[in-house]
């Protein structure tokens, strides 16, 4: 892991609530959180062997990547799946437990969310150099969600209101810290194409452009410095009566495919601007980009600006539901997209009133581009439901399937840790009490990295929120008002959701 | 004002003021020949001829010899009878409405206006004699129409109409309506009276004009009428196309809005097809709001647009008159009604067309001495 | 029963040959057999590989079937849906400058050119009660009409005057304010609280008993009281919280005693009738449930546990589910369904909850609810098990006539 040179850590519990009332929802709610934190999302006692070492003997396994087994067995050893099969037997002290009701089924992959953090937009339009698990926040009722619905690897990333927004980090949902939460750190930078708020298209497109073409100004200014002797680690040495060392006299040529600048290498790395170097390296194609767009017409930006710098072959757009209109060009580009939670666009016609429905995945789905799925604010509408509601609209199950693990696996880098049950993947294992997809399932029991990380059965809020049943000796539940989570962050989506009476003239 | 008013209404008897039958005397008569003479009812009469006397039409027709000593006006263009307005606002300066009440049937457009106001002279440059002056539909029963003459104030109908609002601007956030629902009980209650305007409306006697301007609004007004039987006109036909069936069948006629530059082909198909499907139409206005030739636009675009353009001059003279319920009065060339005609230098609904003069009740009131 | 069906079977296989390959003629006296996997009548039985006849506007014959080639053929078929709290058209027209107006319609101010009906209808939904809004304590009549079909009042009231609707809890009293000095508008005035509301209720009964005795103190829609204390019109009340379901159950027992008949309950967003389910078993009153919520929490400070469905079933109070519009597909009727399922309704429970049990509520079972010979020719074709998060409503045939064709899916 790299090391951030931006802002010191800060501890969870300190950080600042943005208002009054949350806090002491946060309060209450911590009460009941903790108390969980307790019983259902710690490893189990004395069982496990607390090393990621685990047999799973289940009814069914389902490994997305094949048939079915039935009656299988899942060995894993130091989080890592060593053999899935009928037979598979593991080392002879690993704890075994055999659950023949249950359906395993690899943990969910969230290709992209902004929750999770304290706020997910900064007021700063280019901020590359702020890291989203400086804002991360372990104890959110996300986290708590997310092994609930069986998420268990999740691109936490900032949302579109920027112009380039911070870095982001893939991390599990367990976990007190950030490094003990992180899977990936710096899993990309977020860009948007559509307007932040106050600009519009036209400033939002130059501003996205006017920061690289800055970077590049700025690398051909440090160079120009060096070769006029005029950089500061010169001067400074020279005030000193000494030549520059040599050892930091080296830089490194600059790489990627797209524009570069001549002489990069007489620069050293640690020289670089810490706020113009994560742009260099988006642009030297070492960092994921993920652009947002809001529209059709802003796919047109997205895919100019990374294919201008040089990291189109990096970039996935990351789409509202009206995007559909723009399938072609995208196809046309190859890069895969993240869809928004609304399955479905609706648009008027604006003389006869009447509505057209379009079903968005199944536009990208035909033109052969690879999309992923996302869940939406409403937790219920988890990755699960939005792959089911993908097949109840024609989708076949594996392409649903693949949408909410294999897929986005691959858009993370990840495609060889999560998104199957199979040999050498990350322990990530979730046991429903049937088939994942169906509204009567639950999710009984989540493994991470081979150690059991939920327990429904141990799940207080799950209780009350199925039964109305509350636990002793917790506070009792808010009445009316906003509830726990970060604020809105998906603000198209709900636009898209509002309900809209026809607009007649009087 | 309110004596111009009474002294008007003293002159606003009915037809059988005058001896249709008696022999015209040269001195006071005047003769309009014109190349065509469009009688108001979608009749044209080449080079027609019409004898007027003491502000009444006592003849027309074809070859007819002009008496001796008539005063006779040879017009190379077409003469029709003068234009009505089915709805304006000409001289009433704000008057027209009291927002006081959401229910004000007593209040009576003539008692209203300014006869001497500019509005009105306006409105006779476009060659419109007739108006019928409306409280707007900001409250849910703001009063009467009255049928006014543009020129000297003459009241030809007071009390024509009873106004129903039924768009939105009749509704209110903080006081009585603040529904459709609750508007349409309190309507119905009213219908029960036994005496007034909503008597006169319950038993057929008096008209209403209902104002109403999405379909949803029409929908409720037209079923507002059927349930209660009632007669009268609708005021609102921009979204009509997809009505025409029910208004139809509603048996009321249609007051189409004024129409702008800027309006789309729905105004005009709306209008098509209610002509097409026999519904009686009238054009309206909201002068001053609006200029006054709004209304000849309006029909001109509304023959473009597969109205006829007879039923379009039709619209604005005898089925306009017959609506406000004065045919008896005006609207027409034909004998025993008042002298109000326009003489222009082509088709009326030509665009191109101008005004040479502009007579009411007999009297010249725009144009040069011909 | 089952004779008269296996009759009828034996008659329609002979035939049925030359029905599935006739064409279909247009409107009127339209002839169409739809075909299904499973058809779930909503009557207790299950026809698999089952076939539904519609002719003229009606179910003619319920049997098995075997689909031919184009031929309408889908997963399942229901009986089409129906939502009395779908608070579509018109939503929030209440006259408010009475705070109780029980000669009020809500069908007067109807919006048939409303996008919600053709969205309610694509969904599965061919009947929704329309009610007035809950601005006033009794704001007035319901109807019930069909969410399709000529856009007149006419061709879709099912029932008219169905229902007379009241509200409960906080909403009344919102947007009233007490009268410190001058009244400033008509929304000086009681109720600003529960209490308020609770007064106004009672007094209006007991202001309506009075006029039934003496005509010098009728009030507009006094009778429409007395037909509600007399239980000839049911009253739909929304009643979210615990202690205002309390409210209205003690409310509709004291009258009892007053007048002879006793009130027929139904409880609007009954979203905490979970936690005293005897209260409702002891006044025989209805629940229709709101929307579920992914934290269960729903309006007026209400909590609404994922089992009230199942526990109000295993109870024997009767249920419906309602979407209250929703504008996105996943919250539709359907949906709600799916979630009731989440929580422990049985399949059969859920079924009826859409479709029979409303139909009952408000007393239009004779003609709409379950598939049955002689009901009207409504109903919903699903592209998987009904209910389920990866089932649709793909088709729906109302009054007889498809007009959302499943074999226009790609």
């Amino acid at each position: 892991m790299s090391v951030n040179l931006s802002t010191d850590q800060r501890s969870d519990l300190d950080h600042p609530a943005s208002n009054p009332e949350s806090t002491k929802m946060k309060h209450l709610s911590r009460a009941l959180a903790l108390s969980c934190v307790a019983a259902a999302f710690a490893a189990a006692p004395a069982a496990a062997a607390g090393d990621g070492t685990i047999v799973l003997k289940v009814g069914k396994v389902i490994t997305n990547a094949g048939a079915p087994i039935e009656n299988g067995t899942i060995v894993i050893e130091n989080g890592r799946i060593v053999d899935v099969g009928p037979d598979a037997a593991g080392r002879w002290d690993a704890p075994v437990r055999e659950y023949p009701d249950l359906v395993a089924f690899p943990g969910f992959v969230e290709a992209l969310t902004n929750r999770g953090m304290d706020r997910p937009n900064e007021n700063v339009d280019v901020a590359p150099f702020l890291d989203v698990r400086d804002s991360i926040d372990p104890v959110n009722f996300y986290f708590e969600d997310c092994l609930r619905w069986g998420v268990t690897t999740i691109n936490v990333q900032h949302g579109p209101g920027c112009v380039i927004g911070a870095q982001g980090h893939v991390v599990k949902p367990f976990g007190m810290t950030v490094e003990q939460m992180s899977v990936r750190p710096r899993s990309g930078i977020v860009m948007a194409a559509s307007p932040k708020g106050g600009k519009s298209r036209a400033t939002q497109a130059q501003a996205l452009r006017r920061a690289f073409s800055g970077l590049r100004r700025y690398l051909e200014g440090v160079v120009q410095e060096k070769r006029d002797g005029l950089d500061y680690a010169t001067r400074e040495a020279r005030y000193q009566g000494r030549e520059p060392d040599e050892e930091t006299a080296r830089g490194r040529v600059m790489a990627g495919s797209g524009w570069k600048v001549e002489g990069l290498e007489l620069v050293p790395r640690w020289e670089i601007d810490e706020k113009q170097e994560p742009l260099l390296r988006l642009v030297e194609g070492k960092v994921p980009a993920f652009i947002y767009c809001g529209s059709a017409m802003d796919v047109r930006v997205a895919l100019e600006v990374a294919t201008d710098n040089g990291f189109v072959d990096r970039t996935t757009l990351v789409l509202s539901s009206s995007c559909w209109k723009a399938a072609d060009e995208i196809a046309a580009a190859g890069v895969p997209v993240i869809l928004s939670a609304t399955l479905t666009a609706i648009e008027r016609d604006p003389v006869t009133g009447e509505e057209i429905e379009t079903f968005v995945p199944g536009v990208f789905a035909k033109k052969g581009v690879e999309f992923a799925l996302r869940s939406s604010n409403a937790s219920t509408r988890s990755l699960w439901y939005q792959a089911a509601a993908c097949i109840g609209h024609g989708m076949e199950r594996e392409a649903a399937l693949a949408a909410v693990t294999t897929a986005p696996a691959r858009m993370l880098g990840l495609e060889t840790r999560v998104g199957t049950l199979e040999k050498g993947k990350d322990g990530n294992v979730l046991l429903f009490s049937g088939d994942p997809l169906s509204v009567t399932s639950f999710c009984e029991f989540v493994f991470i990295e081979g150690e059991q990380r939920y327990d429904r059965s141990q799940d207080v809020r799950n209780t009350h929120l199925n039964t109305g049943a509350q636990p002793e000796n917790t506070a009792p539940e808010e009445g009316a008002g906003e509830g726990d989570d970060a604020p809105d962050e998906d603000g198209d989506e709900d636009d898209e959701e509002k309900e809209d009476e026809d607009g007649e003239k009087d | 004002m309110l004596e111009t008013v009474t002294l008007m209404a003293a002159l606003a008897a009915g037809a059988d003021r005058v001896d249709l039958d008696a022999p015209l005397v040269g001195e006071r008569t005047t003769v309009f020949r014109a190349s065509a003479v469009h009688l108001g009812d979608g009749r044209v009469l080449d080079r027609g001829v019409v004898f007027v006397q003491d502000g009444v039409i006592r003849e027309v027709g074809v070859g007819l010899e002009p008496p001796d000593g008539a005063h006779v006006v040879d017009h190379p263009g077409d003469l029709s009878p003068g234009l009505v307005a089915l709805h304006g606002f000409e001289g009433g300066g704000g008057e027209l409405v009291d927002t006081t009440r959401p229910i004000l049937p007593k209040a009576d457009a003539a008692t209203a206006f300014d006869p001497d106001h500019p509005d009105f002279g306006r409105s006779l440059d476009c060659g419109i004699t007739t108006v019928v002056l409306s409280p707007p539909a900001t409250a849910l029963c703001p009063g009467t129409t009255a049928v006014v003459k543009t020129s000297g104030g003459t009241v030809v109908r007071p009390r024509a109409q009873l106004v129903v609002g039924l768009s939105s601007t009749a509704l209110k956030s903080n006081e009585f309506p603040t529904s459709f629902a609750g508007a349409l009980a309190a309507l119905s209650e009213r219908l029960e009276e036994p005496t007034g305007a909503f008597r006169a409306a319950a038993s057929g006697e008096l008209g209403l004009l209902v104002k109403a301007g999405t379909r949803s609004q029409i929908q409720r007004a037209l079923g507002f009428v059927v349930e209660h039987r009632l007669r009268g006109a609708l005021y609102g036909s921009y979204w009509a196309e997809d009505l025409v069936g029910e208004i139809k069948a509603s048996g009321l006629s249609v007051v189409c809005t004024p129409s702008d530059p800027g309006d789309d082909a729905r105004w005009a198909r709306s209008i098509a097809a209610l002509s097409a499907a026999g519904v009686r139409l009238g054009f309206g206005l909201d002068a001053p709001g609006r200029h006054p030739h709004c209304l000849r636009f309006g029909a001109a675009v509304a023959a473009r647009g597969g109205m006829t353009n007879e039923a379009a001059l039709t619209a604005l003279t005898g089925d306009a008159a017959a609506i406000a319920g004065v045919s008896d009065r005006l609207g027409r060339i034909d004998r025993g009604l008042d002298a109000d005609l326009v003489l222009w230098s082509g088709d009326p609904l030509d665009l191109a067309s101008e005004i040479t003069a502009v007579y009411v009740d007999g009297q010249r009131v725009r144009g040069g001495e011909r | 029963m089952s004779l008269a069906i296996t009759i009828t079977t034996v008659l329609v296989c002979a035939g049925d040959v030359e029905a599935s390959s006739a064409p279909m003629t247009a409107t009127g006296g339209q002839n169409l057999a739809v075909y299904a996997d499973a058809v779930y009548t909503s009557t207790g039985k299950v026809i698999e590989n089952g076939m539904v006849r519609v002719r003229d506007g009606k179910i003619r014959v319920v049997s098995k079937g075997e689909a031919g080639e184009g031929d309408v053929h889908v997963a399942a078929v229901t009986a089409g849906m129906i939502d009395l709290s779908g608070r579509i058209s018109p939503s929030g027209d209440v006259e408010e400058s009475n705070e109780i107006t029980p000669h009020v319609r809500a069908t007067d101010a109807i919006d048939f050119f409303s996008v919600s009906w053709a969205r309610q209808l694509r969904s599965g939904v061919t009947t929704a009660m329309i009610s007035p809004g809950d601005e006033n304590v009794i704001s007035g009549l319901c109807a019930v009409l069909k969410t399709g079909g000529p856009r007149t009042l006419s061709s879709r009231t099912l029932a008219a005057d169905a229902a007379l609707r009241g509200a409960f809890g906080s909403q009344p009293s919102r947007r009233n304010h007490a009268a410190f000095g001058r009244p400033t508008d008509f929304y000086s005035r009681r109720p600003t609280t529960r209490m308020g509301v609770e007064w106004e209720w009672r007094k209006a009964m007991y202001d309506a008993i009075a006029a039934a005795g003496d005509p010098a103190r009728a009030f507009a829609g006094h009778e429409r009281l007395m037909e509600v204390l007399r239980g000839e019109l049911p009253l739909v009340v929304q009643a979210w919280t615990t202690q205002d379901i309390r409210t209205a159950v003690f409310l509709a027992e004291e009258m009892a005693a007053h007048v002879e008949g006793g009130v027929r309950l139904v409880i609007d967003a009954g979203a905490e009738a979970w936690k005293e389910p005897a209260l409702l078993v002891r006044t025989k009153a209805a629940v229709i449930l709101p929307p579920f919520d992914h934290d269960g929490r729903t309006s007026d400070g209400a909590f609404m546990a994922w089992n009230v469905a199942a526990l109000l079933a295993e109870k024997g109070v009767p249920i419906a589910l309602s979407s209250h519009n929703a504008g996105a597909a996943a919250d539709r009727l359907a949906v709600q369904g799916a979630w009731a399922r989440r929580g422990g309704l049985s399949f059969e429970d859920t079924l009826a909850a859409v479709t029979i049990a409303p139909a009952r509520m408000v007393g239009v079972d004779e003609r709409v609810g379950s598939i049955e010979v002689g009901k009207d020719g409504d109903l919903a074709l699903w592209n998987g098990t009904p209910f389920e998060a990866g089932s649709r409503v793909v088709g729906v045939v109302l009054g007889g006539e498809l007009v959302v064709d499943p074999r226009g899916e790609e």
